[in-house]
C-alpha cells in the first residue's frame, strides 16, 4: 500500500494557492501558486527551509487559515468558501491535528484527550478501535494520567491516538518530533506509518528532519512559497542531498 | 529599574486598567459620599441663611405664646421698619379619604408676605383672606391635591372648615413640617384655626441703616426677658441646630458600604497582580538572569502598584465628585433636601487617593513577594501551561478553620445570651471571624463545590461544559478569590434581606399573637391629644358586626416616683381577645388594687409580682400590688395597666385614647370597614389602623430600607464582577494556546464562547451560594441575638433572586473575555509563546 492507485482521487488537493500576510507595502506572499495533490492513505511528508512557507501550506491545508487566491478540497469539500462554522465542522469531522508541543489540554486526562475530537462532534466511541488505537501507541496504563504526568514521547503518542481515533479523512502533523529526543521520535514516526501501512489512514506532516522525513512515502520540497521538487520512496541521505540543492 | 518597570507598565496597560477599574469605583464611593454630605450640609447652611436673612432680628419663644401686646411692642421700638407674629398650631387637614391626614394632626401656621416672608411660594399665590390656603407641597404631593381645589381642614374644635387651595409653599428643611405637613392661612385665618392665643416667633425686618445688633438690644428690650431675642446670624445657627439633620451620620452610614466595596477592590487587585505576575514569570526571570535583585523585582512590581494605585484613586475622586453630586440632586428632588451648587472641599482628595493607594499597594505586597521567587533560571525552561496547582496548604486549613471554630464559638456565647446590643455586636465580630476563616478555606470550597455546581453544566452542556469545569477547578486559589470578592457583596445583601424578612415574621407573629383584633381607633397624637369621641363608641358598640369593642384609656401619673402614662382597658377582654405574653402571675388577678406592669417598667422599679408599687394621682396615693408581669414587644397591652374602677375613680370619667375592634365572625373586611367609616364619619380625626395595614406599612419601610442597602451593595458587587472579568481575561490570554488548539480539534467559536461563559456561571454561582449560605446564617444569628422571641423568615423570593442575578452576571462577565478569546486567529496562536 505504498501508492494509490492510478486515477483514485487524492484525499487533498490544492490549486494554484496564493496566501499573502500584510496590507500594502508590507504585504508578504508567503504562498506563490502552490498545486498539490496528497495521495489517500499515503504518508506524505512536506519539506524546506526555515520561511519556505510549509507551515503555511499545511495551516490552508487543514483550513486552519485562508488563501487569499486558488482552491483546496478535502476529500469532495472544496474549503476556501466555507464560514468559519463549516471549517470548524470539517476540522472536527473530516482532519485529526498533531502539533509539535502544547498538543494536550492539561485540565483532560489521555484518555479525555484522546476522545475530545469524537466528543466534540458528538459521535458514538467504537470502543473496538479506540481499544485498538491505544494498544498500539502503548498508551493502556496511561490513559488515567494527565498530561503533566506524561513524558514528551508520551504526550505525542496521545496525540497521535486522538488525531487516529476519529479516523479522518487525513491527519496533519506540524512537526510532531520536533520536541522529541530521537529515541521517542522514532517510535511515534514508526507509529505514524504503521497507521498508514496497517490502517490505511492518509498523514501529511510538515517536518525540517530529514531522518523524520525519511519515514513518509513522498517528499515534497518547498522554497520562496513554491514547489521546487519532490521525492518518493525518501531516504534520509537523498533527502538531504535534495535540502542541500535546494539551498544552494 | 524603574524605567524597565514603566516600560512594562505601558505595555499591560489594558490588563491594569481593568485592575485600576476596581479601584477606581471603590475610591470613587468614598470620595462620593465625601462630596455628598459636603454639598448637603453647604446646602443646608445656605438654605438656613438665606431663611433667615429675610429677617433682621428674631424673638423665639420656647414654650409659652408670645401675645399680642409684645408683637406691638416691638412695632413700636425704633429702627423697626416691620414686624411680623408666626402663629402655629394644629389644623387637621383632612385627605380625599375625609379622614384626617397622617399620624399626628398637620400644622395650621400663618403665611406672611412683603419683606419678612421667609417661604416660598412655589406655584399660585399666598393666601388672600378667608377661605384661601396654601399648601406645604410635601402634603400636597402625598394626599393629591393641586392648586385649585378644595381642601377641607379642622379647627380646634374639631370642625371641618373649606379652604380653596391658592398655592403651594415650600418651607424647606423644617423636620416639624416636614413630618407633619403644614397649611398655611393668613395670620387672622390661622389664629381661628389653631386656636392659638399668640405667637411662636415674631419676626423683624430693621430700618434701613440699622445694624442688626443694634436692633436686637432694642428689641429685646421691647420684648422682655421672658423671651430670646436674636439676630439673623443666631436664627440661622438655631435653624441649623434644630433642624435634627445630622449629616456626619449619613456620611458615617455611606462610609461603611464604601468601605466593604475597598474590601471587594482590595481582593480583586490582589488576584490580578498575582495572575499577571504569574504569566510574567519569564520575564521576572530574565530580568534575574541579566542581574536584578530580589529587592529590585520586588520595589519593581511595587512601584507598578503605585502607579496603578495612584492613577486609579485620582480617577476615582473626579468620578466620586460626579457620583456625590449626582446623589445630592436625588436627594434634593426626593426629600427636599437641599442639593444645591456641589461642594468639593479638600477632603475627598486627602482620604479617597491614600486610601486607594494604600489598598492597591497592600493588595500587590503579597503577589510582589512571589514574583522575589521566581529563579532566574525559568527563564530557560519553557513555560509550562496551565498548572493546575494550588493545593491548599496545612497552615491555610488550621488558620481557617481555627478562625471558623472561634466564629462560631462567639456566636454561640451570644445566641445564649438574653437578646440585645452587645450580643448583636458579638454576632457582628463572628460574622467577621467565620468569614476571614471561609475565605482561607476558600479553596477548599470552591474545589468542593465546583464539581457540585458544574455537574449539571458539565452534563448539558458537553464538551465546552466539561472542559469549563475543570478550568474552574484547575487553579483553586485564584477561582477562590475571584469568588470571594462576590461572595462578600452577596452575603451581606443576603444577610441583610434575611434580617429584614426575619424582622417582618417577627412583628407579624407579634401581630397576630399580641394584636388579635382588626381595627385600632386612635386620636391624632399631637400636643393636644384628642380622645375618641364617647359617641362614636357608643354608636360601634350598638353595631352587632363588631363582637368586641375594647377601650383604652391612658393618663399621667406619677408611678413609683416617676411620671408615667398609666391605662385601663376594657377589663372583659382581657384574657379572651387580648392575650398578653405574661412572664409571671395573672391577669385574672387584676382588680381594685392591683395594677399590671410590663417587664421594663417592673425591673425599672424592682418589683415582682406581689410586690407593690406607689401611684400618685391627682386624687392621692394608692399602693397597688402588681398582679401580672407581661413582656414581649409591640404588645398591645399599656406597658403600666391598672383596674378599670381604680383608673375611673382617679381619673374621672373620661373617653377612650384607644379603641380595638374585633369584627364578628362572618362578617367581611369590607362590611366592617365600611361600618368602622360610618361610625366615624362625623369624627375625621380619629385614625382608623387594621394589622393590614400596619403590616402594610413595615412591608414599606423594610422594602424601602433594602431597596437603600441593595443600592449601596450593588457597587461591591459590580467590583466584584469586573474581577471574574479580569480573571477570565488573563486566563483567556494564558491558555491563548490551548483555546487555539481546541478550536482547531474541531470546537466552534460559540463553543469556545459558551465555555468561558460556564466557567464564569461556575464561579459566580460558587460565590453567591457561598455568600446565601453564609448570609442566611448571619442574618438569622444578627436578629436571634438582637430581638427577643425572634422569628426567623427566609426570603426565598429575594434570594433565588441573587442566585439568578449572580448566574447572568457571571456570564456578562464573560462576554467580553469570551469574544477576545473566540476572535484570536489559530494560527498567530499556536505559534503564540
Amino acid at each position: 500500500m505504498t501508492s494509490t492507485a492510478v486515477g483514485a482521487p487524492p484525499a487533498v488537493l490544492a490549486h494554484n494557492v496564493i496566501k499573502d500576510y500584510g496590507t500594502g507595502e508590507a504585504t508578504v506572499r508567503a504562498l506563490h501558486g502552490v498545486s498539490v495533490g496528497f495521495a489517500r492513505g499515503a504518508f506524505t511528508a512536506i519539506m524546506g527551509p526555515s520561511g519556505s512557507g510549509k507551515s503555511t501550506l499545511m495551516h490552508c491545508l487543514a483550513g486552519l487559515d485562508t488563501v487569499n487566491e486558488g482552491a483546496i478540497r478535502i476529500g469532495d469539500v472544496e474549503i476556501t468558501r466555507l464560514s468559519d462554522k463549516q471549517l470548524t465542522h470539517l476540522r472536527r469531522d473530516r482532519i485529526g491535528f498533531i502539533f509539535q508541543a502544547f498538543n494536550l489540554l492539561p485540565t483532560l486526562t489521555a484518555e479525555q484527550n484522546i476522545l475530545l475530537p469524537l466528543e466534540l462532534s458528538g459521535r458514538t466511541l467504537d470502543r473496538r478501535w479506540f481499544d485498538h488505537v491505544v494498544d498500539t501507541v502503548g498508551l493502556r496504563p496511561r490513559l488515567s494520567h494527565r498530561p503533566s504526568e506524561l513524558s514528551g514521547g508520551q504526550q505525542q503518542r496521545v496525540a497521535c491516538a486522538r488525531a487516529l481515533v476519529s479516523r479522518p479523512e487525513v491527519i496533519f502533523a506540524d512537526e510532531p518530533t520536533g520536541n522529541l529526543d530521537s529515541k521517542s521520535g522514532a517510535e511515534v514516526l514508526s507509529f505514524l506509518r504503521s497507521s498508514v501501512r496497517e490502517m490505511g489512514q492518509t498523514i501529511v506532516m510538515v517536518t525540517h528532519d530529514p531522518v523524520a522525513a525519511s519515514y513518509a512515502d513522498r517528499v515534497v520540497f518547498l522554497r520562496d512559497g513554491r514547489i521546487i521538487t519532490e521525492l518518493y520512496g525518501p531516504t534520509p541521505d537523498g533527502v538531504l542531498d535534495t535540502l542541500k540543492s535546494l539551498e544552494s | 529599574m524603574l524605567k524597565t518597570t514603566l516600560a512594562g507598565l505601558r505595555a499591560h496597560l489594558l490588563r491594569l486598567m481593568l485592575t485600576a477599574l476596581a479601584i477606581t469605583l471603590g475610591v470613587g464611593f468614598v470620595a462620593g459620599t465625601f462630596v455628598l454630605t459636603d454639598t448637603m450640609k453647604a446646602g443646608f447652611d445656605r438654605q438656613f441663611t438665606a431663611s433667615a436673612q429675610k429677617v433682621s432680628v428674631a424673638v423665639l419663644t420656647d414654650d409659652k405664646k408670645i401675645p399680642d401686646a409684645t408683637l406691638r411692642a416691638v412695632r413700636a421700638v425704633q429702627g423697626v421698619q416691620d414686624a411680623q407674629g408666626l402663629v402655629r398650631g394644629d389644623a387637621a387637614l383632612l385627605g380625599k379619604d375625609g379622614r384626617a391626614y397622617g399620624e399626628t394632626p398637620t400644622l395650621g401656621m400663618s403665611i406672611v408676605t412683603g419683606p419678612l416672608a421667609r417661604y416660598t411660594i412655589t406655584k399660585g399665590r399666598a393666601p388672600g383672606g378667608p377661605g384661601e390656603a396654601v399648601l406645604e407641597k410635601g402634603v400636597a404631593g402625598h394626599t393629591g391635591y393641586r392648586v385649585g381645589d378644595t381642601i377641607r381642614v379642622l379647627d380646634k374644635k374639631g370642625t371641618a372648615h373649606s379652604f380653596t387651595v391658592t398655592g403651594l409653599v415650600d418651607v424647606g428643611v423644617d423636620q416639624e413640617i416636614g413630618f407633619r405637613g403644614a397649611v398655611g392661612f393668613t395670620e387672622p385665618v390661622a389664629r381661628q384655626m389653631t386656636g392659638e392665643p399668640g405667637y411662636v416667633e415674631v419676626d423683624v425686618k430693621g430700618a434701613a441703616g440699622v445694624s442688626n445688633d443694634r436692633l436686637r438690644a432694642a428689641v429685646a428690650a421691647a420684648a422682655g426677658p421672658s423671651y430670646t431675642t436674636v439676630t439673623s446670624h443666631g436664627l440661622a445657627k438655631r435653624l441649623a441646630a434644630t433642624s435634627g439633620l445630622n449629616v456626619d451620620d449619613i456620611a458615617t452610614f455611606f462610609l461603611a458600604f464604601a468601605l466593604v466595596a475597598l474590601f471587594v477592590a482590595a481582593l480583586v487587585i490582589y488576584n490580578t497582580f498575582n495572575i499577571l505576575i504569574a504569566q510574567r514569570t519569564r520575564e521576572m526571570a530574565l530580568l534575574r538572569c541579566v542581574g536584578a535583585t530580589r529587592g529590585q523585582v520586588f520595589r519593581g512590581v511595587l512601584v507598578e502598584s503605585v502607579v496603578v494605585g495612584l492613577l486609579a484613586s485620582v480617577l476615582g475622586v473626579l468620578i466620586g465628585i460626579g457620583l456625590g453630586y449626582g446623589a445630592a440632586l436625588i436627594f434634593d428632588s426626593g426629600s427636599g433636601v437641599p442639593g444645591g451648587s456641589l461642594v468639593v472641599s479638600p477632603t475627598p482628595f486627602f482620604v479617597g487617593i491614600p486610601v486607594g493607594l494604600a489598598v492597591t499597594v497592600l493588595s500587590a505586597l503579597m503577589p510582589a513577594r512571589a514574583a522575589t521567587r521566581v529563579p532566574p533560571v525559568a527563564a530557560l525552561r519553557t513555560q509550562s501551561e496551565g498548572r493546575v496547582r494550588g493545593r491548599a496548604g496545612i497552615a491555610r486549613i488550621v488558620v481557617g478553620a481555627l478562625l471558623g471554630v472561634a466564629g462560631v464559638g462567639v456566636a454561640a456565647l451570644a445566641l445564649t445570651a438574653t437578646p440585645g446590643k452587645g450580643p448583636f455586636l458579638e454576632i457582628v465580630a463572628a460574622g467577621a471571624l467565620v468569614f476571614l476563616g471561609v475565605i482561607a478555606l476558600s479553596p477548599l470550597i470552591v474545589g468542593a463545590l465546583s464539581g457540585v455546581v458544574g455537574g449539571l453544566p458539565a452534563r448539558v452542556f458537553g464538551v465546552p461544559g466539561r472542559l469549563a469545569l475543570a478550568n474552574s477547578r484547575r487553579n483553586p486559589k485564584r477561582a477562590a478569590v475571584t469568588t470571594v470578592a462576590l461572595t462578600v457583596g452577596v452575603t451581606l445583601m443576603t444577610m441583610f434581606s434575611v434580617a429584614l424578612a426575619s424582622v417582618r415574621t417577627t412583628a407579624d407573629n407579634n401581630i397576630r399573637d399580641h394584636f388579635p383584633v382588626d381595627y385600632r381607633l386612635t386620636a391624632q397624637s399631637g400636643p393636644d391629644d384628642r380622645p375618641i369621641p364617647g359617641a362614636a363608641v357608643a354608636h360601634l358598640r350598638a353595631d352587632p358586626q363588631f363582637s368586641a369593642v375594647i377601650e383604652v384609656r391612658t393618663a399621667s401619673a406619677t408611678v413609683g416616683g416617676r411620671k408615667q402614662d398609666v391605662s385601663s382597658v376594657t377589663q372583659g377582654a382581657l384574657g379572651h381577645e387580648l392575650k398578653p405574653k405574661i412572664s409571671a402571675g395573672s391577669l385574672a388577678d387584676l382588680r381594685p388594687g392591683a395594677l399590671v406592669l410590663h417587664d421594663d417598667d417592673a425591673k425599672m422599679f424592682g418589683v415582682r409580682v406581689g410586690g407593690t408599687v406607689p401611684v400618685r394621682t391627682a386624687h392621692g396615693t394608692m399602693t397597688l400590688r402588681v398582679a401580672a408581669i407581661t413582656s414581649g414587644e409591640e404588645s398591645v397591652l399599656p406597658d403600666i395597666l391598672l383596674d378599670q374602677s381604680d383608673f375611673t375613680r382617679s381619673f374621672g370619667p373620661k373617653d377612650p385614647e384607644q379603641v380595638y375592634l374585633i369584627a364578628g365572625k362572618g362578617v367581611s373586611a369590607d362590611a366592617s370597614r365600611a361600618a368602622v367609616n360610618k361610625a366615624l364619619r362625623d369624627y375625621p380625626a380619629v385614625r382608623v389602623s387594621s394589622a393590614a395595614d400596619i403590616k402594610d406599612q413595615l412591608s414599606k419601610a423594610l422594602d424601602q430600607a433594602f431597596l437603600l442597602v441593595a443600592a449601596l451593595l450593588a457597587l461591591a458587587i459590580v467590583i466584584s464582577l469586573i474581577g471574574i472579568a479580569n480573571t477570565l481575561t488573563l486566563s483567556v490570554v494564558e491558555r491563548t494556546r490551548e483555546s487555539a488548539l481546541l478550536r482547531a480539534l474541531g470546537l466552534t467559536r460559540r463553543g469556545l464562547r459558551r465555555m468561558l461563559s460556564l466557567e464564569a456561571l461556575i464561579i459566580s454561582l460558587i460565590g453567591a451560594l457561598v455568600g446565601v449560605v453564609m448570609g442566611t446564617a448571619l442574618g438569622w444569628a444578627a436578629i436571634s441575638a438582637a430581638v427577643d422571641d425572634a422569628a426567623l423568615g427566609l426570603p426565598v423570593g429575594r434570594i433565588v433572586l441573587f442566585i439568578l442575578l449572580a448566574a447572568v452576571a457571571g456570564v456578562v462577565a464573560a462576554i467580553m473575555p469570551g469574544r477576545r478569546a473566540a476572535r484570536t486567529s489559530i494560527v498567530e496562536s499556536l505559534a503564540a509563546d
